[in-house]
């Protein structure tokens, strides 16, 4: 199976899962993302979805300004962007049980 | 070119080749876009640069290695940002419910800060915790009291105490077992799930109503005392006819009764049943007792009902005096 399928639909609760504990900015949390385990996770993807996350009214911004390079903007969780978090996370739990309950049930071969 | 960059004076020259490429890739990326409205493009863009930046920052290579064709880059960017075939979706909003509850949470929080020092505490919520366990007391209290008023099915009234049938000793047996249940109850609904846990909400908040009603009943007992005379304890309740008996034991007829006030005093009801016809009749004066003169409860032997009141000038020959026929015989 295409792990890239997968990480469609459960992206939004990744990047909102990686900005629970932190704020961050676009190329940190593509770094949290990956060294948490979702090798496969697309540059473009991570940027798109915080612009979405964003328009959404889920995340706060702000601009924080760097010694090397440009500026960055940093995202955080809002409090919308939090019961999100909480929402989704019930259901993906919820989720990924079932798949577990069904594989177990099958067997392992 | 983190080496590079690491150099006082060496970032001239890959700075200002990483910023060209990176131009040229954020501008590859926009003509594949070109199906987007300019406005939500250059929206969708408007970090880009910076973002290419540390990407580009972090590694070596050419941009076009580690991101792909920027042509696959726009198309993966579309389908995350969500904007497909062109279109911008509508703004997805979450579901306002989550939204008001959300708000609600920060309002809490912020009030629970604010509130905090006036309890000595850093949150007024820490002030709450300590009064728990006598919320935990009183709910068993509470419990106790609507076990009793279910299972007791005595007239008598209940008091203060969970009574059945009247029994202090279960009354304190059903308390000590409420406030231990209630206790251990308090002390293990951290680890219940949120099926039972949401049934002892319910049932706290079921408490608590009882609870209200409870104290408006006893407070409303303790300082209505006419109310509760006039209901419950008014000695003359039963009372449908008066018969007034003058010092001979004769009945008085047309006696009429007043109060230290002059208010007449009106008791029973003025009907009088008439045997034969099986119906009240109204009695003809409603001010003055009895009503119905053939009901009187004691007679003398052979005097009828005398039809005025008392006559001192009236041998009255027959039927016993009380006051005996004369003094001295009693000598």
């Amino acid at each position: 199976m295409d792990t890239t399928q997968l990480l469609k639909g459960v992206l939004d609760l990744a990047v909102l899962a990686a900005l629970r504990d932190q704020d961050g900015y676009g190329y940190d949390i593509l770094r949290r993302l990956r060294t948490a385990g979702l090798e496969d996770v697309g540059d473009a993807s991570v940027y798109g979805t915080l612009r979405r996350l964003f328009n959404s009214g889920l995340l706060t911004t702000y601009v924080v300004p760097s010694d090397e390079g440009p500026h960055r903007k940093y995202y955080g969780l809002n409090a919308v962007g939090r019961a999100e978090l909480d929402r989704s996370g019930k259901v993906w739990r919820g989720f990924a049980s079932t798949m577990d309950d069904l594989l177990g049930e099958r067997g392992t071969a | 070119m983190n080496v590079d960059q690491s150099h006082e004076d060496g970032f001239a020259v890959p700075r200002q080749e990483s910023a060209e490429e990176i131009t040229a890739y954020v501008e590859a990326v926009r003509a594949a876009l070109s199906g987007l409205p300019e406005a939500t493009r250059d929206e969708l863009l408007e970090d880009l640069p910076e973002h290419l930046a540390e990407v580009a920052a972090d590694d070596v290579g050419p941009l076009a290695d580690r991101l792909g064709p920027p042509a696959v880059y726009a198309a993966e960017l579309l389908a995350s940002a969500g904007f497909v075939g062109g279109f911008p979706d509508p703004p997805a909003r979450t579901d306002r419910i989550a939204e008001a509850r959300a708000a609600i949470a920060d309002w809490l929080r912020e009030i629970d800060a604010r509130t905090g020092p006036l309890f000595g505490a850093a949150r007024a919520s820490e002030f709450l915790l300590l009064l728990r366990p006598a919320w935990w007391v009183l709910r068993g209290y509470l419990a106790a009291m609507v076990v009793a008023w279910v299972l007791d099915s005595s007239a008598q009234p209940m008091g203060v105490l969970p009574r059945i049938g009247g029994s202090d000793v279960v009354a304190l047996v059903l308390l000590a077992g409420g406030i231990l249940a209630s206790i251990w109850l308090g002390r293990r609904s951290r680890q219940t799930t949120n099926g039972p846990r949401y049934a002892l909400w319910a049932g706290n908040a079921v408490l608590v109503l009882v609870a209200l009603a409870g104290f408006n009943h006893v407070d409303g007992r303790s300082r209505d005392v006419f109310y509760d005379d006039a209901n419950y304890t008014d000695p003359y309740g039963h009372v449908r006819d008066v018969f007034v008996y003058d010092e001979q034991g004769r009945l008085i007829q047309g006696a009429r009764l007043f109060d230290q006030d002059g208010q007449p005093i009106r008791l029973g009801s003025p009907y009088c049943l008439d045997e034969a016809a099986q119906t009240d009749i109204p009695a003809a004066d409603e001010s003055a007792y009895p009503y119905c003169a053939q009901n009187a409860p004691f007679r003398m032997p052979d005097a009828a009902p005398t039809p005025s009141g008392p006559r001192p000038s009236d041998p009255t020959p027959s039927g016993p005096r009380p006051s005996g026929p004369s003094p001295s015989a009693g000598r």
